[in-house]
């Protein structure tokens, strides 16, 4: 998981925006249970994200509850399309060589 | 205690601001909600505390030397107005033509040398911040220098501006007033504008952390001056830079004064400068160990 978090977490905002807990399920079911992650290490990250303008956040109620829903931003948009570039020249390179 | 209470106190411990503690109460108190008996998923708090620890330390680091270098770009603009307007309209007056030599020799000082001082240092923190600003988690060494240097630049630029006052003070019985009152009031402008950056790096030098690593030196930040030959002459790059330094100013003087004496006298007073600042905050800004 080191250093592919952040665009995991940008690609499922991408879709829709989500609070931590729905970004951590959805990643789950995504990944068929594969990412093993202490599940506190999201928020750390989410907070980080936003303050580099890759991500925005409000406040909602939802079931009585407040709650941080993260969205994307148009600068996140653009370094999630640049992670998915580098990562798909590094998966068909692994590719090549381990046939 | 409960796991929530836990990350409150190692969050405070280190020194994370309260609105920041309040959202995270709230956010991670709103995941256990969504699946009571989480927690231990969620990790060790201290550990989760850490991570928001050193991450928030280091995007507060890197903030307040790029905030630093915005006011004190702004400083020197006010420096440069008032050069250029007193220059153009009203003459350098002589020193003896001052309320007194204990207001202008200070003044002077903070005119001519503070602001080279605050060049090096708030250029190298800025430089530092911009060239490890994709890094999540800075080391706490690292941190440091950064934070040194912005708080050295900081120092420079108030020195600055309160040598600029002590100028106006010094000659506002020869100077127009109307240049008094703008280099004056636009010199106390760039001073709130230094208190507003020094704000953001006392809330910056509050946040612990705690990643291990070095801190790095001159040679990091400039790879191309850097060798390890020079590395380990750290003695040879300040008479470097101080000659270079007296030599530009000199030929500079002497073009601007018609006069090779007078750029021979103010060449060696810039380089002497250059010297002794390399001397006393050399180590401090990080440009030897």
């Amino acid at each position: 998981m080191n250093g592919q978090l952040d665009p995991l977490i940008l690609a499922i905002l991408a879709e829709e925006p989500a609070h931590g807990y729905a970004i951590l399920q959805r990643l789950k079911e995504r990944s068929s249970g594969a990412f093993d992650l202490a599940e506190g290490t999201i928020y750390p990250a989410l907070h980080r994200l936003e303050r580099d303008g890759l991500l925005s956040s409000t406040w909602s109620a939802d079931s009585g509850r407040r709650r941080r829903v993260y969205s994307v931003t148009r600068a996140g948009s653009s370094a999630l399309e640049v992670r998915r570039q580098e990562w798909k020249h590094f998966a068909l390179a692994v590719e090549a060589v381990m046939g | 205690m409960s796991w929530l209470d836990d990350l409150s106190l190692e969050l405070y411990a280190r020194g994370v601001p309260r609105r920041e503690r309040a959202r995270i109460a709230i956010e991670l108190g709103d995941h256990i909600a969504c699946e009571p008996g989480c927690e231990e998923r969620l990790g060790d708090p201290r550990e989760l505390a850490i991570s928001f620890a050193d991450e928030l330390a280091t995007s507060e680091a890197r903030s307040s030397a790029f905030v630093t270098f915005a006011a004190l770009a702004v400083a020197a603009a006010v420096l440069m107005i008032s050069q250029i307007t007193l220059a153009r309209v009203a003459g350098y007056p002589g020193y003896s033509n001052g309320i007194s030599t204990l207001l202008f020799f200070p003044a002077i000082l903070g005119v001519v040398v503070a602001p080279q001082v605050a060049l090096v240092a708030g250029t190298l923190a800025a430089w530092r911040a911009l060239r490890r600003r994709r890094a999540p988690q800075l080391p706490a060494a690292e941190l440091e220098l950064i934070r040194r240097r912005t708080r050295i630049a900081l120092a420079a630029g108030f020195a600055t501006m309160a040598g600029l006052e002590l100028y106006v003070v010094d000659f506002s019985l020869r100077l127009p007033a109307w240049w008094l009152a703008l280099v004056g009031g636009l010199a106390a402008l760039a001073g709130v504008g230094l208190l507003g950056a020094a704000r953001r790096l006392l809330r910056a030098q509050v946040i612990v952390s705690g990643t291990a690593g070095p801190a790095g030196d001159i040679y990091d930040d400039l790879p191309l001056v850097g060798s390890e030959w020079l590395r380990r002459r750290p003695w040879l790059l300040g008479a470097l830079a101080s000659v270079t330094v007296g030599l530009a100013l000199g030929a500079f003087e002497a073009h601007a004064e018609h006069s090779v004496l007078e750029g021979i006298q103010r060449g060696a007073f810039e380089g002497v400068a250059a010297a002794l600042g390399f001397v006393l905050l050399g180590r401090a800004v990080g440009t030897r160990r």
